[in-house]
């Protein structure tokens, strides 16, 4: 195992973080302040990619596609999700999780379904801006493509963004107030509701902001957010629920065990992040970070 | 307790409710395939070629009197759901053939079945050469290219060809690696002297290919076997474009060249690329293909992708088949098509008698650019036929001792 | 007559199914009861243990891949196989539960799905000894159970067995002390219960019992793979417990009967399944949050 190969997985480890992470945080959002285990949030991601497809489509399959479609998707999805939220989801606040789950992963039935009527079955790609073609070189043979230097680049932006927001605006307090004992909040006059609407929203944006930051590199399928969604519970889980900086902990996890698993074991890397999971729950059961349960 | 017996009356209910078939005057195809998820790309297009055949033979009265009737079972790439589903089109629907499939677990389970319960089964996209191979027998018929099939006509190709340093990468499960060693063992029979420098493997929806890219960059081999399969071919091809592996060392994917993988990307895709598969709807650019093209083009407003051809074919030999039985027996059916040959978009097609499986050619070439189409097509290409590539019948029917 | 007077009948009719019914529906039948098997061993903890088993199907698997590869793979009396699969699970719920019960709701929920992603992993990604990705298919089954009749009527009484021994250990002190311990695990603490013990071995004999639904399948189907371990079929198990009713016995058996009888009759027009599975999923959390059973159940109480 030489150093390159070890350099260059946690490269790519990195910008792959990065997608787990926006994904997450949105998925630790919603738990942290609704108390809601999303599973339909995979299919809010899937969408992101699908919206981000059509939206690039539409504007030419190129530079001014893939800039309206960083904005356009993620609002897409946020969209919604707004109207989910005010129809459905809003009246089952106090549900038991399991019930939750099952509701949720009802719903994402349902999405994936509709994914399937709307786009139907064939591949889809969205092309990568002309300035983020091209590849740069790192230490004489690393090729790291340029699009993941600006993933890299955008994870920590996104976490800060929503660090300013959880802590710093007014709206941001309220929810993390409403976190801990929305009763509490409730009874100062302040409308839990909408508290919770917004941040719903907020989440669900990062999901599909997830989908249509990965949709450049891969192709984009029915079935993508199958995966992902088990990948986020276990990240926002070990990273501690509702803890944005936890969720940041537990993607740098998962992603870096994913890649260097490969390198150590190729037969059995997959088995690394799931063990990785097992490890932190048997010594810190309430996740690495402090949750805001 | 009372809610047994509330079950049990909900059974009687639905059980009445839903008899089986009755008497039947026309043959009924079960097709069994997975219409969820990202094979779809794939199985859509067997299912609509598969109807422009029976549509067309049924207007034309059907075959011995009968019309065809097909029905399609959507398995969701879930062997459970899949044989199941197969049972009931066999028992309630009563079927007289089980056609279908995209996921190898669940065509190795229905050629299970349709051995216990004698009925024919023509798999139509999987891809592992146990179906015809190891775990043949006389009521399954392979409609496409398997892996070993895939995996001798490039070596074949490729032993042509001036490399000798050659690395392997791939998806890593049972397609990858059987592709892979396919293409190896057999280049490694013809042309000796080719050495193998390195293997690199990644998990299956790997999105990202830049550390292994790196790698195989470093070590400087000649020419790479990348063996990926559904959504990995696309996504490798992206980042072989995206990290420049594309202009600098040569490389093979089994379909590479196929319109389901091209398409997606556009223009975008990279050039060069060196590819088999079994349909191009520009090529061979026979009267007979472009009828095909143009017919089902006028029916679902797209070309047709290698899919359709498995799709036709089979449907060709449902229909000759029984014609040529003058019967609806099933084992008669099956002595009729041993051996026979239909017409396709590619020419004749002859379904060996000694291991049921088809015989198509291959081409080989690889992407490139040309003005007026949206998308990137094949060149440079070269039409390997089957019997400079099939497995020879003993070789097969030593596997299934 | 009590409605314990029913069960017999229900029996004797399930007894006679393959006199009236046409084969695919024995089959069918034979998949309802495995199903319901392995819904109502997840119900044991999950309903009447309040612990979120979220993983279940990783006993079925290894029930179902131990007979499997004993059948194929050793001389072994095929009887032993079949007897092997339970305690093959039951041991692999020892060692999960072992590390998973320190942890309560959510957490138990995803350190179980960890671990048996873990076991996923193992069987999908070995090979030489699980067949990988693709299986194992044509397991050679005794020729006694061979036939479609022979294998449903095996199944019926294997699952009666089963399920009249679960209901027999709900009803016994060491359930009642469970549903204590799902209720107020606190409070049974404080009056001297080891709650950790009990918790574990309701685990073990969920697995055990998942295991025996896996045998079954074998038996049924003569085919495993990996796909049976994926956590997706357990969340499908869930949904049967749920909408069958959660906290009755037998709901788990009336959702999975509902559940696959859906799925033959939905998908027989349509594709989109999983759009009319999620509706009906919906609806039922929306409306009757015990499920169907316990709904019924809630009716009759109140007369």
């Amino acid at each position: 195992m030489d150093l390159y190969a070890v350099l260059s997985q946690i490269l790519v480890g990195l910008s792959r973080t990065v997608i787990l992470f926006i994904v997450s945080s949105g998925l630790s959002l919603i738990l942290g302040v609704l108390r809601i285990p999303n599973v339909a949030h995979g299919s809010l991601y899937m969408i992101g990619a699908y919206a981000a497809y059509t939206i690039s489509k539409y504007f030419g399959g190129q530079d001014t596609g893939f800039w309206v479609a960083l904005f356009g998707a993620p609002l897409f999805v946020a969209f919604l999700s707004f109207i989910v939220e005010r129809s459905v989801f809003q009246f089952l606040y106090e549900r038991e999780h399991l019930m939750l789950v099952l509701l949720t992963f009802g719903f994402s039935l349902i999405f994936g379904d509709l994914v399937k009527l709307v786009w139907g079955g064939e591949y889809k790609t969205v092309p990568v801006p002309r300035i983020f073609q091209g590849y740069i070189l790192l230490f004489e043979h690393l090729h790291l493509p340029i699009y993941n230097a600006f993933l890299i680049i955008i994870g920590p932006v996104v976490a800060l963004l929503l660090w300013l927001f959880v802590n710093k605006t007014k709206m941001g307090k309220i929810s993390r107030a409403a976190a801990v004992d929305r009763e509490m909040v409730g009874a100062v006059g302040i409308n839990v509701s909408w508290v919770f609407g917004v941040t719903f929203v907020i989440g669900c944006f990062l999901a599909g902001l997830g989908g249509m930051l990965v949709a450049p590199t891969i192709s984009v399928t029915l079935g993508m957010d199958h995966s992902l969604i088990m990948e986020s519970f276990l990240i926002v889980i070990i990273g501690g629920l509702g803890n944005i900086w936890g969720a940041l902990l537990g993607a740098l996890i998962f992603g870096l065990t994913q890649s260097l698993g490969i390198l150590l074991w190729p037969q059995f890397g997959i088995v690394f992040p799931y063990a990785a999971v097992v490890l932190v729950l048997v010594f810190k059961p309430k996740g690495l970070l402090k949750s805001t349960w | 307790m009372r809610e047994k017996g509330l079950l049990a009356l909900i059974f009687v209910f639905f059980f009445v409710l839903f008899s089986p078939a009755f008497a039947q005057k026309t043959i009924k195809v079960g097709i069994v395939d997975t219409y969820t998820g990202p094979a779809t790309t794939f199985t859509f297009d067997v299912r609509d070629a598969f109807d422009l055949v029976v549509k067309d033979v049924n207007k034309k009265g059907g075959v011995l009197g009968r019309k065809i009737e097909y029905t399609t079972r959507d398995e969701k790439f879930k062997p459970d759901v899949g044989l199941a589903m197969a049972k009931e089109l066999l028992l309630k629907e009563r079927v007289d053939i089980l056609m279908g499939t995209i996921n190898s677990a669940t065509a190795l389970a229905i050629s299970d079945l349709a051995k216990k319960e004698k009925v024919p089964f023509f798999v139509t996209f999987a891809k592992s050469d146990k179906i015809t191979g190891e775990k043949g027998h006389r009521y399954v018929f392979g409609m496409n290219e398997n892996t070993e099939m895939a995996g001798r006509a490039a070596a074949y190709a490729l032993s042509k060809m001036p490399y000798t340093k050659y690395w392997i990468a791939g998806d890593d499960y049972e397609y990858g690696h059987a592709i892979a060693s396919a293409v190896w063992r057999h280049l490694k029979r013809l042309k000796p002297e080719v050495e193998k420098i390195g293997e690199t493997w990644w998990k299956v929806g790997e999105a990202d290919f830049t550390p292994y890219i790196t790698q195989i960059l470093a070590a400087k081999p000649d020419f790479i076997i990348v063996a990926t399969g559904g959504a990995g071919m696309v996504n490798f091809q992206r980042a072989a474009k995206a990290t420049g592996l594309a202009s600098k060392i040569p490389f093979y994917q089994h379909t590479a060249i196929e319109h389901s993988v091209l398409s997606p990307q556009g223009l975008n895709a990279p050039e060069g690329v060196w590819g088999t598969c079994n349909y191009l709807f520009y090529y061979p650019d026979t009267k007979e293909n472009r009828e095909f093209v143009e017919e089902f083009r006028k029916a679902y407003n797209r070309y047709p992708k290698v899919g359709a051809l498995y799709g036709y074919v089979t449907a060709k030999f449902i229909v000759e088949g029984f014609k040529k039985a003058k019967t609806i027996d099933k084992e008669k059916f099956i002595d009729a098509i041993e051996g026979m040959s239909v017409d396709s978009p590619v020419g004749k097609l002859e379904l060996r008698k000694c291991d049921h499986q088809l015989v198509l050619p291959m081409y080989f070439g690889r992407t490139k650019k040309v003005g007026g189409w949206d998308f990137l097509i094949a060149g440079d290409l070269q039409t390997i036929p089957g019997k400079d590539y099939m497995p020879p019948c003993e070789e097969v029917l030593k596997l299934r001792k | 007559m009590g409605k314990k007077g029913l069960i017999p009948i229900a029996f004797l009719l399930l007894l006679l199914f393959p006199f009236f019914l046409p084969r695919f529906y024995v089959y069918l039948s034979s998949l309802i009861l495995i199903h319901g098997l392995l819904a109502t061993s997840l119900n044991f903890v999950l309903g009447f243990g309040g612990m979120y088993q979220f993983h279940h199907c990783v006993f079925y698997g290894v029930g179902g891949y131990t007979t499997a590869l004993l059948l194929t793979k050793t001389s072994l009396s095929p009887f032993l196989a079949f007897l092997a699969a339970p305690f093959a699970s039951a041991i692999l719920s020892i060692l999960m539960g072992v590390i998973c019960v320190r942890l309560s709701k959510l957490y138990f929920g995803m350190l179980q799905i960890s671990l048996g992603s873990l076991v996923w992993a193992i069987v999908y990604r070995w090979y030489s000894f699980t067949g990988g990705d693709d299986g194992i298919h044509g397991i050679p089954i005794p020729h006694l159970l061979a036939s479609t009749n022979s294998a449903y009527y095996f199944t019926l009484v294997i699952t009666a067995l089963s399920m009249f021994a679960m209901y027999r250990m709900l009803v016994s002190p060491f359930g009642k002390t469970l549903q204590g311990i799902r209720d107020n695990p606190v409070r049974c603490e404080m009056i001297g219960v080891n709650v950790k013990l009990h918790q574990l071995l309701a685990l073990i004999i969920a697995g055990f019992f998942a295991g025996v639904a896996g045998m079954l399948f074998v038996i049924v189907d003569t085919t495993v793979f990996p796909e049976m371990l994926f956590w997706t079929l357990s969340l499908e198990v869930l949904i049967m417990c749920l909408v069958g009713g959660w906290f009755t016995f037998f709901g788990p058996l009336l959702g999975a009967a509902i559940l696959i009888i859906l799925r033959t009759i939905i998908s027989t027009y349509t594709v989109y399944w999983a759009l009319v599975l999620g509706v009906i999923m919906t609806l039922i959390i929306f409306f009757l949050p015990n499920g169907i059973l316990g709904y019924i159940e809630e009716k009759l109480k109140r007369g």
